[in-house]
């Protein structure tokens, strides 16, 4: 009997496993690439913004933080830092609002057609963000199509300034973000269930109360990871402001991009990134923050699980 | 309580669009204040559908729906003031257990003060009182379905209905929770429909049984009704288990039909009589019939055991009448007699009240 207790597998404790050769070699090429073309820049960013530039495009090679003084203190910079965070804030509000009702809808239809209807909507995807950009100058310029068709109306004498303004990238930037919004509120929605709307109906609720006391606060979720990426992608959005704002919009991405190119001013150029870099940072926490609030509400407080 | 129709439908029917045929093809039923009616039919007979017409949620193609003579067909489903409880429970998930219980009596301004003691109240009735700060996701499945049941009742429809309530319970819970919704209908009063795919529920639960099939109603009746009387073949097969023999009618014998049937001879069952010389289908319920060994000479009804299978509470049998007769199932509860092996000659009996006609569709 005491045998057969010694030689019982069970009781052997199990020794906690690392992740074995084979694991670490399938992960390899992924880390080797991830290195190559994000880590090391990264690092070399960071390590450019702590430089100092001189006359005609030369760079003291230094650690220090003057740069980071020198962009900070500038009025020009935190305009430029302040229109990026507008603009975000303006794209994410009008995206989020335009790409909701077509989310809830495609979310809740249980026609045949829903495949092809959620496919439509994320078509424009197959067309580079530039022609689509080069598409709402057409419509929005001064001899656009609005402004064309409005004059010839007699609506307006003058034409509408649509474009080489905030105004003509916030139109732009809704429309090309609009799919990774509905995409991302579509696969959010997932706690939706038309029965709960059936419930609150058949207690009384007429279909707007139903809207806001149900469908609203279970879409939530989703509205929050579509209003996560679509901050995110206009933040770092380049083509759009470049090309409609003609100019007249700064924002970092294109501030970023003068700066290494035209400018030549590196250690500027890089600090600007860290700044964007930073930016993300804080967005991405309040998102955190935002998510666990919402989570709570779901699911009630940590401690009363179990 | 009393005699007075509550509910009506009348010529109730629904095609859903691009369905081949009609989910329900013109029900007729009446529920009296204060009762229960259970709507019992196989899976895809339209229960469901039936239930969502009277509660408004899908719009029917023909008939009406009365409450207390008032056509209730054109009235929106947040003002038809019937109770649901839907088989997925359909609780609001970002709610807690009090709220999702206050909510119908939010959507009727009722003040807070009131709101606060009446879900309270309800709360008690499903025995939730002590969970009422809970989130729906912390809940067992018994009681997320007490929850559901507190919300419905709590602003004091004029119809409950229920969807398969009890379907995705263990056996004990069930039983616990038709004890307490037969408790808590009887302490409230509503009038109640109720569906079910199970028919001991059914019959348990229920003051009548409408029992449905292919979107129509097949009979209607008490429990006994339904479980001892059964209009149709159907009715007989799907509530309880039955053994239907097909014989020949040999004209009446005092209140009853003699049948002559393959095995057994003539045998007098109860129920509507059947012309002489005309097909006649004879219903016997396997727990209505002893079994003894036979003696070899003895007259009466005699077969063989095919099988026997012990079931703890009973054991079921297969016999063959005669020679080469019919298969009857048997069921005897086990330790009160003799048992039976596969092969043992026995002798088959039952009271003269056990064996009935049962019309065929025609
Ligand atoms: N929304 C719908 N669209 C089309 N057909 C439907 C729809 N809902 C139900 N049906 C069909 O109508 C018939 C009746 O469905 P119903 O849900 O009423 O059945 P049920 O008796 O409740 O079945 P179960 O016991 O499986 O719940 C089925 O054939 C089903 O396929
Ligand atoms: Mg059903």
């Amino acid at each position: 009997m005491t045998a057969e207790a010694v030689a019982a597998p069970a009781v052997r404790p199990v020794r906690p496993r690392g992740p074995g050769r084979h694991a670490l070699a399938l992960l390899a090429p992924g880390i080797v690439a991830l290195l190559l073309t994000y880590a090391m820049p990264l690092v070399w960013v960071l390590r450019m913004s702590l430089n100092e530039s001189g006359e005609g495009g030369l760079i003291r090679q230094t650690v220090s933080f003057a740069t980071f003084a020198e962009v900070l203190s500038s009025a020009h910079w935190w305009n430029v830092i302040g229109q990026t965070v507008e603009l975000g804030v303006l794209v994410t509000v009008c995206t989020l609002v335009v790409s909701y009702p077509l989310a809830l809808f495609l979310a809740r239809t249980t026609s045949r057609w829903r495949g092809l209807l959620v496919a439509l909507a994320v078509t424009p995807l197959l067309i580079s963000s530039v022609a689509r950009t080069f598409g709402w100058m057409a419509i929005l310029g001064n001899q656009g199509l609005v402004n064309k068709t409005l004059g010839e109306l007699g609506i307006i004498s003058e034409p509408l300034q649509l474009a080489n303004n905030l105004t003509g990238v916030v139109i732009a930037s809704t429309e090309i973000y609009m799919p990774f919004a509905i995409l991302a509120m579509i696969s959010g929605f997932g706690r939706l269930d038309p029965e709960l709307e059936h419930a609150a109906a058949s207690l009384g609720a007429p279909r707007r109360t139903v809207f806001r006391r149900v469908v609203l606060p279970l879409t939530l979720p989703g509205v929050l990871t579509a209003a996560l990426m679509v901050f995110v992608l206009s933040l770092s959005g380049y083509v759009t402001p470049r090309l409609i704002g003609g100019g007249r919009v700064f924002v970092l991405a294109t501030e970023i991009y003068d700066q290494a190119t035209t400018a030549l001013d590196w250690p500027v150029a890089a600090v600007l990134s860290v700044l964007l870099l930073a930016l993300f940072g804080v967005v991405i926490a309040v998102y955190l923050r935002a998510q666990k609030v919402l989570e709570a509400r779901f699911t009630g407080p940590q401690g009363a699980r179990s | 309580m009393g005699d007075t129709p509550h509910l009506v439908l009348s010529g109730l029917a629904k095609t859903y669009p691009g369905a081949d045929g009609a989910a329900v093809r013109g029900i007729d039923l009446t529920v009296e204040r204060g009762r229960i009616l259970a709507v019992l039919g196989p899976s895809g007979c339209g229960k469901s559908t039936t239930l969502r017409l009277i509660a408004g949620l899908v719009a029917p193609t023909a008939g009406r729906i009365e409450v207390d003579g008032r056509d209730l067909t054109d009235v929106p489903v947040h003002r038809r003031d019937m109770g649901v409880v839907f088989q997925s429970y359909a609780l609001f998930p970002h709610l807690d257990v009090a709220r999702n219980v206050a909510f119908g009596l939010e959507m009727r301004a009722v003040g807070k003060a009131e709101v606060k003691r009446r879900v309270g109240e309800a709360l008690e009735l499903v025995r939730l009182g002590h969970l009422a700060g809970r989130r729906i996701a912390q809940l067992s499945g018994g009681q997320q379905q007490r929850v559901a049941l507190a919300r419905a009742l709590v602003v004091e429809p004029s119809v409950l209905l229920l969807d398969e309530p009890l379907s995705n319970l263990d056996a004990r819970l069930r039983s616990t929770m038709q004890d307490e919704i037969g408790r808590i209908q009887r302490e409230t009063g509503i009038t109640t429909v109720f569906v079910t795919h199970d028919q001991q529920e059914a019959l348990s639960m229920a003051d009548s049984v409408a029992v449905m099939n292919e979107g129509r109603i097949e009979q209607t009746g008490t429990p006994q009704d339904i479980y001892e009387r059964p209009a149709r073949p159907f009715v007989a097969r799907f509530v309880g288990r039955a053994n239907m023999v097909e014989g020949t009618s040999r004209g009446r014998d005092g209140e009853r039909t003699l049948v002559e049937l393959p095995g057994l001879g003539k045998v007098p069952a109860a129920g509507d009589p059947v012309e002489t010389g005309r097909p006649a289908t004879v219903m016997l319920r396997p727990h209505r019939i002893a079994l003894a060994a036979a003696a070899p000479e003895s007259g009466g009804a005699r077969g063989t055991v095919l099988s026997a299978a012990y079931a703890g509470e009973t054991v079921a049998y297969r016999v063959r009448l005669g020679d080469d007769g019919p298969v009857l199932d048997v069921e005897r509860p086990t330790g009160s007699e003799a048992s039976h092996g596969p092969g043992a000659e026995v002798a088959l009996s039952w009271d003269p009240e056990a064996p009935r006609l049962v019309a065929d569709p025609s």
